[in-house]
């Protein structure tokens, strides 16, 4: 996805030169030909996340899409009072970068884990949060953030995520991208843990329960109406790799909650049982919880209501 | 660049009225952060009265200069300064931290002409004016950007930080003034965390780096003209200054001047300027 995200930025940024790409000092071996080829639109800060996402804020002002990349938790929580004063507050265009979603880099242990960055996020006012599926959603989500210029967080795996969907999609903001189509009941998730939710309805399929799977990457504005249509059908089962607080599944409740519609819904996220446990990503996903078996189990405890 | 006219030409006339507003505004609104007001007020008129090229006639121009007051706690200064050079009318300070009012007790820069960053958590302004001067810089843009710091917010790591990053890209378009008044929250400078040698920490981190007297007009007018490198002029100011009763104390960093403060610190103007 990182790398989806590079080569279709570069791409934009080589027609339009107010898209600058700033680092916190990563992305070695990433973000070599962006700096070769566009020197003018690329900026190393060092490390000093703070610094950088006011620099960015700052840079930004002067009227240009300003993209700050860096792994999990550094340009998110690291630099957060930055990026509610000098991004969200001035509502300045700057797009804040991460990579290394939930577990990808899970043998790097907890400080490199993003677990909390949806909830904390997207907390802030003007901010845009957004969750690509695939390297497919990745481009397309790619290209309208460098035609758009509200702050918004980027949120990316790493590498070697499987496609999703089979070919581009066509990206529109605020709706949900249904993949398959069911008549019992919904499994909506958020990021590269779609290949589990596939696999958790080919489980349901199995034991002749029929679900619809869709990508929601746009976190802060909720596809209402797809939401609706999935109320009445069934259980709806929110998976993400984040933790259960203030994520993908908290969203989707609590515009529920304040559109009174009522719903059957249940949560697979990280439980974080134990922060310091060391491992790959599909091991750590699995250990907490975020696994075909939860979803299985969950969608029929709900339709057995 | 043809100088700016502007309703006050000297900043020893605009200071002198900003002093008066300052005591107003905090009196009425009841605000603090009086004397941390009257400690910068000479270095925003130096910058406002003619050593920055911004005027309310030039605001929309990509080119012109750019002041930023990081510490957004002396917000009575700047607006004051900022009112009486006709940004926007002088009306508003009377309504300084009422409900819904434009003007909030810390530095607001929406829908405020003139205002360019919201300020009031410390350590943001530099950081933010350094991104401007790096994109003006790279994209060949002239323009300085100057950006106001108070002495206790160099405690923040991203003072030091900034200034490695000036130095690191060439920045010769940034321009920091410290308003060294040696008092930050609960005491002085030098026994909260000590920041001595303060210019040899400058000097050392690349900056061209300038000691003056920060009430002398003269002087702050003069180290404000020129700049090879990105440049620190640390203004040797007093907090409360003009004013003996809140001059050097902390009690006025937090305390409102009442309507007899007010009076008494006005014969104290009358007297002193």
């Amino acid at each position: 996805m990182r790398d989806t995200f590079v080569k279709t930025l570069l791409v934009e940024a080589k027609k339009d030169s107010n898209i600058i790409l700033m680092t916190g000092d990563l992305g070695f071996g990433v973000l070599d030909e962006f700096q070769r080829e566009l020197p003018g639109q690329f900026i190393n800060s060092g490390v000093n996340e703070q610094t950088m996402m006011g620099l960015a804020g700052g840079y930004a002002s002067t009227g240009k899409r300003v993209f700050v990349y860096s792994i999990g938790n550094f340009p998110t929580l690291r630099c957060l009072e930055q990026i509610r004063n000098d991004v969200c507050l001035m509502n300045n265009p700057v797009v804040v970068v991460s990579v290394g979603a939930g577990y990808a880099y899970g043998s790097q242990g907890y400080t490199h884990h993003a677990l909390e960055d949806i909830a904390v996020l997207r907390a802030l006012p003007n901010m845009d949060v957004i969750v690509p599926a695939d390297p497919h959603e990745t481009v397309g989500i790619t290209q309208l953030l460098t035609s758009t210029k509200n702050p918004s967080y980027l949120r990316l795996g790493k590498s070697n995520e499987p496609l999703i969907h089979d070919k581009e999609v066509s990206i529109t903001p605020g709706k949900i991208n249904e993949i398959t189509s069911g008549a019992d009941g919904t499994i909506i998730f958020s990021g590269s843990v779609g290949v589990i939710a596939l696999e958790a309805a080919k489980e349901l399929e199995s034991q002749a329960i029929s679900v619809s799977v869709a990508s929601m990457p746009f976190v802060s504005r909720i596809d209402l109406d797809y939401l609706k249509g999935s109320a009445k059908k069934g259980p709806i089962i929110i998976v993400e790799e984040h933790s259960y607080r203030g994520g993908v599944g908290s969203a989707v409740l609590e515009t529920l909650s304040m559109q009174g519609i009522t719903a059957q819904v249940a949560l697979v996220a990280s439980a974080q049982t134990n922060l310091s446990q060391i491992g790959d990503q599909d091991f750590l996903r699995n250990e907490n919880g975020i696994n075909v078996f939860s979803i299985v189990s969950k969608f029929k405890a709900l339709l057995a209501g | 660049m043809e100088k700016i006219e502007s309703p006050f030409s000297t900043a020893a006339e605009l200071a002198l009225a900003a002093r008066h507003e300052i005591i107003k505004m905090t009196s009425a609104a009841k605000a603090s952060h009086v004397a941390s007001a009257l400690s910068v007020v000479d270095i925003l008129s130096a910058l406002y009265a003619g050593a920055a090229d911004i005027s309310p006639k030039n605001l929309n121009d990509p080119t012109r200069d750019i002041v930023i007051l990081s510490k957004g706690h002396s917000a009575s200064a700047l607006y004051s300064v900022l009112a009486l050079q006709g940004f926007f009318p002088l009306e508003w300070l009377a309504d300084y931290c009422k409900n819904d009012a434009p003007l909030g007790g810390h530095v607001t820069s929406k829908g405020v002409p003139g205002v360019e960053l919201s300020t009031g958590s410390l350590g943001h302004g530099l950081p933010y004016g350094l991104g401007i001067a790096m994109s003006r810089k790279k994209s060949g843009v002239s323009g300085r950007v100057f950006v106001v710091l108070s002495d206790g917010e160099c405690d923040e790591g991203t003072i030091w930080e900034s200034a490695m990053i000036a130095n690191h890209h060439g920045l010769d378009n940034l321009l920091v003034i410290v308003d060294r008044n040696k008092i930050q929250s609960l005491t002085f400078t030098e026994d909260t965390l000590k920041l001595e040698p303060f210019a040899d920490k400058w000097t050392a981190f690349g900056w061209e780096t300038e000691e003056i007297a920060g009430h002398d007009y003269q002087a702050l007018e003069k180290s404000l003209a020129t700049q090879n490198s990105p440049k620190c002029i640390i203004a040797d100011t007093t907090k409360g200054k003009g004013v003996d009763f809140m001059e050097n104390s902390v009690l006025w960093h937090y305390k409102s001047p009442s309507p007899e403060d007010v009076t008494k610190a006005f014969e104290q103007l009358s007297e002193n300027y």
